[in-house]
């Protein structure tokens, strides 16, 4: 008889229905984008690291101070904005729009922190030379040989991510002004998108920063 | 009758527990002797065997979720207040010290092979946190789960086949074969 009413259940849970997953299309519809999304950084990052497996050499230029703690920063900062997020998203589900509005907003100025720093690191490695297409001297004499791909994989992979959280602090911003007329789970799926961003960041930040931590000058 | 019906299926489950964990154990043997040296092909084989096993498991696991001897850990108790503030605070501190340990490993200067193992390690348990989580993931509907997660997963590990192939590009470049500037200056 338990077996029979666990089938019953199982078939419930397959049933059509006008919500047959029991949530609404827009978040179908970011699940759908996320997912496509993630194979999207999914190819940079494999490129990433068959260009740095299939190198002769490949620079690993990042001092762990200040580069790595300076990084590590802008990890804290994204994470402490999904946490605002999540606490945007609860309120609203509450019912308490202008609590979930407060909470949207300290999402948007974690974000926007973010990119900021982002972007001065990104000046500073300017300054030193490395560009899309070259990479410092100082660098080419330290690692010879290394491939030109550093900065192209870098600033491809890095920016995209930063175009990404652009575009998360604009949704959220549009989500923020009018709040009144978006539902509990408009605010969710606007939350998802921006735990997907952060996501994203758990994986560039490894791939990219903890694996090119410069030893030479510690005397490892 | 019953009784009958009874032992067929539980011989059936032996088969398919059996099939799985053989599939198991040939990926863990090609990864003991082979250990990824001949790169994607390895892979290949330990990826068929890791589906297969999962394949053949899922008889004997539905048998025993249905006879109460496991129960599902990503189903929500419902009865429970899900999804708090507070909950999602510790996730947070957990994120927090996960990404402590990776910065913390990047400082100790460990193997590049060993580190990049780990540190893909962690960053999936922290991707599941937060897709658990802050995504809620973990509260949805069981279709909606299988829909999404299953099929994502695969589509992932499909890229990460072509990686081990970038370790052997190196090696095709054949040293023995002499260019075609050393050619010419044979040949004079």
């Amino acid at each position: 008889m338990a077996a029979e009413a666990k089938a019953e259940n199982l078939a419930a849970e397959w049933n059509g229905g006008v919500l047959p997953y029991k949530i609404g299309h827009r978040k179908l519809g970011m699940w759908l984008f996320i997912m496509s999304d993630s194979l999207t950084f999914c190819a940079l990052l494999i490129g990433y690291s068959y260009a740095r497996a299939s190198s002769e050499n490949w620079p690993t230029p990042f001092p762990f101070s200040p580069s790595i703690i300076f990084s590590s920063m802008m990890t804290l900062v994204l994470l402490s904005s999904s946490l605002t997020m999540v606490f945007a998203v609860a309120a609203a589900k509450r019912g308490e729009k202008k609590i979930a509005r407060t909470w949207i907003l300290a999402t948007m100025f974690f974000g926007a922190m973010f990119i900021v720093l982002h972007v001065t690191e990104w000046f500073h490695l300017f300054h030193e030379g490395l560009y899309f297409d070259a990479l410092p001297d100082e660098w080419l004499a330290k690692w010879p040989g290394s491939s030109k791909l550093f900065g192209a994989t870098f600033f491809g992979i890095t920016g995209l991510h930063m175009f990404h959280v652009l575009t998360g602090v604009i949704y959220l911003g549009v989500i923020a002004a009018r709040i009144k007329k978006f539902n509990a789970e408009d605010v969710e799926t606007s939350g998802l998108y921006w735990h997907f961003v952060d996501l994203v960041w758990m994986f560039v930040f490894p791939l990219l920063y903890l694996l090119s931590v410069d030893f030479s000058a510690v005397g490892h | 009758m019953e009784q009958t019906k009874n032992r067929e299926i539980a011989l059936l489950n032996m088969v398919q527990a059996l099939l799985a964990g053989g599939s198991l154990a040939v990926a863990v043997w090609a990864v003991a002797t082979d250990g990824f040296k001949s790169g994607t092909d390895t892979l290949f084989l330990v990826m068929v065997c890791l589906l297969l096993a999962l394949v053949f498991s899922i008889g004997p696991m539905m048998w025993a979720a249905q006879q109460g001897l496991i129960s599902n850990p990503l189903a929500a108790d419902q009865s429970e207040a899900h999804g708090g503030n507070r909950e999602n605070a510790v996730v947070w501190i957990a994120l927090l010290v996960l990404t402590g340990i990776e910065v913390l490993l990047a400082y100790v200067h460990l193997n590049i092979t060993l580190m990049l193992i780990i540190l893909m390690g962690l960053s999936i348990i922290k991707a599941v946190l937060i897709i658990a989580y802050f995504m809620h993931m973990k509260f949805e509907k069981m279709s909606f789960i299988l829909t999404i997660v299953p099929i994502l997963v695969v589509l992932l590990c499909l890229f990460v086949v072509f990686f081990p192939d970038g370790m052997r590009v190196k090696n095709l470049r054949s040293t023995q074969v002499p260019s075609l500037e050393e050619q010419q200056a044979a040949e004079k």
